[in-house]
């Protein structure tokens, strides 16, 4: 009897064991894979009059990830929101007016397998501002409601400039064009 | 506006059609066109005209905007002014039986303003590169503006001018560096392209002092000193509040006394009894050094 008992305790330990590491793999994994697809090569060859130091280098690169990893969840679940932190000016405006227009009209947007190659080409000489190129490729998914009406690769051109905040750099003009 | 309208096959096949393949399911069904505008400028309107019979679902995916419309095949879709304020591209999307998409970019209008960045606030004269600024044109709904212009960069201080480049932009911005003018006061800074104009003001400030110059004198419980009229190497007074430090060396030991200018001048009251060799030092300039010698002890009955 004893030993049945035990077995029972055991048995309601492990389910609840599962339970719990269940309820918390998922959010590991997603975040991991939504991680795993966002890829960002930073070229600063090209950059002046000013010369990014490798700090302001390191930090480009995790802000402009961060701000697409934001971007693509904000005009998935349609939550302006997520924008706040990684944008600003301009660029926030639009991005806002898109997740507020894609919330009236049912439709939502899915950037996958996102690959950035960026390109510095302007560092204003007192560091305060910041042009890139970057050419991105991703796998873009338009859904009205539940159902997909558009699923393709793309190859995006994208003007930004950023520009330094109190902690990081933030995306202040996201501007597509047909080629640089 | 000048537009090119490439054209878009959107075919609409029954279930039938879709079963069956190649051309006669095109023969089974209908052919239908959409035309999107191979180039836009912000804020203009455009028709986009299909072909075919029957209802259909549009959808428009740009910047700032996400439309859905039901639209008959056969009509003009009209694209509103407010729908394409926004530079960048837009995705067509017309969905019958299935979906096509295509792709039309707009660019931005005309200049209508000017970002402009000046530095620094404040810059002591004669100071090479030391004032640089960065124009940014945008069109009146905030689209940077990537088609080469000449962006007028023209500095003044006081009557006189000190710059004045044109500058083409290189990716949407136009940039200068230049050395400050000789004499402190306000730096008008102006950066314009046609009718848009943007204007700064750099406060030009003196630069470190120059020629220091110290008097001084033995008083009953030390040495007073003060500098001459603090002056850059312009002749520009350095201002007021700025620190003079001045240093006694006496047998005895060193004593230290940092006095801020005022009204021109920086004076300070050093204690000390004997012989002293007093020097003076603003920021990293060294001035020139003066001797003081010792108080002459006055004995009882006034005898020296």
């Amino acid at each position: 009897m004893k030993s049945f008992l035990a077995a029972t305790h055991f048995r309601k330990f492990l389910g609840t064991a599962m339970l719990a590491l269940l309820s918390v793999f998922p959010t590991a994994l997603n975040a991991a894979d939504s991680a795993s697809e966002l890829s960002v090569q930073f070229d600063v060859g090209r950059a002046g009059p000013r010369a990014i130091e490798s700090l302001t280098e390191r930090a480009i690169v995790r802000d402009y990830r961060s701000a697409w990893m934001s971007l693509a969840e904000a005009v998935e679940s349609n939550n302006g929101d997520l924008l706040e932190t990684p944008f600003a000016g301009d660029a926030k405006r639009v991005l806002h007016e898109t997740v507020i227009s894609q919330q009236r009209s049912g439709l939502h947007q899915r950037y996958l397998n996102q690959s950035h190659k960026l390109e510095a080409v302007f560092y204003a000489p007192e560091g305060d501002v910041m042009e890139l190129h970057d050419t991105a490729e991703y796998e873009q998914q338009v859904f009205d409601g539940s159902k997909s009406i558009q699923d393709q690769h793309v190859v995006v051109h994208y003007v930004v400039l950023m520009t330094p905040s109190s902690d990081r750099w933030v995306v202040r003009q996201l501007q597509v064009v047909p080629q640089f | 506006m000048n537009m090119k309208m490439p054209c878009l096959h959107l075919t609409k096949i029954g279930m039938i059609g879709l079963l069956a393949a190649g051309l006669s399911a095109i023969s089974a069904g209908q052919t239908v066109e959409m035309h999107v505008p191979a180039a836009l400028v912000a804020g203009g309107q455009a028709s986009i005209p299909t072909t075919g019979s029957g209802k259909a679902t549009f959808y428009l995916l740009g910047p700032g905007v996400s439309r859905k419309s039901e639209v008959n095949l056969g009509d003009e879709i009209r694209l509103e002014s407010q729908e394409t304020q926004n530079a960048g591209a837009y995705q067509a999307i017309l969905c019958a039986d299935n979906c096509q998409s295509a792709t039309f970019y707009v660019s931005a209008a005309e200049p209508s303003g000017l970002y402009f960045l000046v530095h620094p606030s404040r810059v002591p004269v004669g100071q090479s590169d030391a004032v640089s600024g960065v124009a940014i044109p945008f069109d009146q709904f905030r689209n940077l503006i990537l088609s080469p212009a000449t962006v007028q960069f023209q500095l003044t201080a006081g009557t006189a001018p000190l710059l004045s480049r044109p500058v083409k932009t290189q990716a949407g911005i136009a940039w200068f560096r230049t050395t400050s003018g000789r004499s402190a006061g306000a730096l008008q800074v102006v950066a314009s392209l046609g009718s848009v104009v943007a204007r700064r003001v750099v406060q030009q400030v003196a630069s470190d002092p120059c020629n220091l110059k110290i008097e001084g004198q033995r008083t009953k419980t030390g040495i007073t000193v003060e500098t001459e009229p603090v002056r850059d190497c312009s002749g520009n007074p350095v201002p007021d509040g700025t620190i003079v430090t001045f240093t006694a060396t006496e047998q005895g030991g060193k004593s230290t006394v940092d006095a801020p200018i005022k009204q021109g001048i920086a004076r300070a009251q050093i204690s000390g009894q004997g012989a002293a060799l007093v020097s003076v030092a603003s920021g990293v300039v060294m001035g020139k050094e003066l001797h003081i010698g010792a108080q002459i002890e006055s004995r009882p009955g006034g005898q020296p």
